[in-house]
């Protein structure tokens, strides 16, 4: 699955809230232990620039939030009502 | 001068810590305090790794202490976290927690002297002075100094509660740390403070007076009280008689939580935690209650505040309810 491309189809105004929603998912995850410190590096990365809504940011984002709790990604999204990238990711 | 400060115990994973104080300095707090606790992850990897991805915002320890860690090191973790962060490192000192030191069989000695001694230490090193230190409690010969040079000094900030380490952080501190929430409290330690100054022939307007409470913000009132119980729970079960009964708790209620603390039956000591007891030992509410409580805490006389655990039910809407709804009562954004 390539999540850039995945990314790329999310309309813009969406981009921010959901990545607000990814990031609470990856704070509250007890499966985030399992986050390599390489991964949280680059999603520090992109926060201290105020650039995890950007296409890079979003796409790390939402590869870690999905490794992470799928459940819960899955939620996220359908309540965003991607239902395509709902599929892309369910299967 | 009008100051706000977060704290954060390293219980959670560096990164997120990180995530939080990023999101802190970006809102316009001033600085980050990092507990540190045997049992928690370190205190100075976790300052290292916040400099590296902060800019702006002070740093430091909130609070080490001498018992656990000799101040010659506390010293040589500060300078060096100032070469990583230069001009933003700060150093809070306490004597430390008795029932953590307890746990592993050292015993709080002499705590004003040993606190004041390890201050003269610490500013010693950072300064590379000459010649031997001989206190009662600490000494070090003239071969002690750094092979490195700390260029600044480093704002030495005391955390106290009682009545003499309150005079002594007013005596000899960059600023005090006073550990507690309601404003008759922290009125009392800011006048203890002042006095400690003055005796010393200080400007008491020289020392940063930070209230360092145990706060709590959510969008309602009866969300924010609810994660401060645990932490009410531990601070009742700590305080001496007379804090207690000048708050209307009954002393053996405060034993009884103990009690319950000690025995690890959560239910119990949570259940035993009343509104009173929020009231005395924590700024909470919604962000008008908390910016209520904080101006009338200004009032004091305090130049600081520092929103200590638990923060809120949700740490980043907590950070950013307090950042957009509370901080633009108190200051503009940087």
């Amino acid at each position: 699955m390539e999540y850039r491309e995945l990314v790329r189809s999310i309309p813009k105004p969406m981009r921010d809230p959901l990545s607000v929603k990814f990031m609470d998912i990856l704070l509250e995850a007890k499966e985030s232990d399992a986050i390599p410190s390489s991964v949280a590096k680059t999603i520090l990365y992109y926060w201290q620039r105020d650039q995890l809504a950007s296409e890079a940011g979003l796409t790390t984002l939402f590869k870690t939030v999905v490794e992470a709790d799928p459940e819960r990604a899955i939620g996220v999204i359908d309540d965003f009502g991607l239902e395509e990238i709902k599929l892309a990711i369910s299967s | 001068m009008t100051s706000f400060g977060i704290e954060f115990v390293p219980m959670e994973l560096f990164w997120r810590t990180t995530y939080y104080t990023i999101q802190a300095e970006r809102l316009g707090y001033d600085s980050i305090w990092i507990t540190d606790h045997f049992n928690n992850r370190n205190v100075y990897v976790s300052l290292t790794v916040i400099a590296n991805y902060t800019d702006r915002i002070k740093l430091g320890p909130g609070v080490t202490n001498p018992y656990l860690v000799h101040p010659t090191m506390t010293a040589q973790s500060v300078a060096s976290l100032n070469e990583v962060a230069p001009g933003r490192v700060i150093c809070g000192i306490g004597a430390g927690d008795k029932t953590t030191l307890e746990m592993v069989g050292v015993e709080m000695k002499a705590p004003l002297r040993t606190v004041r001694e390890a201050v003269e230490i610490i500013r010693r090193q950072i300064a590379r002075e000459k010649g031997n230190y001989d206190g009662k409690v600490f000494s070090t010969t003239a071969g002690a100094r750094f092979n490195f040079r700390a260029n600044e000094s480093i704002p030495i900030y005391i955390g106290a509660q009682g009545p003499q380490m309150l005079q002594l952080a007013g005596a000899i501190g960059d600023g005090a740390l006073i550990n507690a929430s309601h404003p008759d409290d922290i009125e009392r330690a800011v006048t203890l403070i002042r006095k400690g100054a003055e005796k010393k022939g200080r400007d008491p307007k020289e020392v940063d007076i930070a209230a360092y409470t145990s706060f709590s913000v959510a969008e309602t009132e009866k969300k924010a009280r609810k994660p401060v119980i645990p932490v009410v729970a531990y601070i009742v079960a700590g305080s001496p008689p007379f804090i207690l009964e000048k708050h209307g708790i009954p002393v053996e209620t405060a034993e009884s939580i103990r009690s319950a603390l000690a025995n690890r039956e959560w239910g119990a000591a949570f259940g035993a935690v009343n509104d009173t007891m929020i009231d005395a030992f924590a700024v909470c509410g919604s962000p008008e209650q908390c910016t209520e409580k904080i101006a009338s805490l200004f009032k004091t006389g305090i130049t600081h505040f520092v929103t200590g655990s638990p923060l809120g039910p949700n740490i980043r809407s907590s950070i950013n309810l307090f950042g957009f709804e509370v901080l633009p009562h108190f200051k503009e954004h940087p």
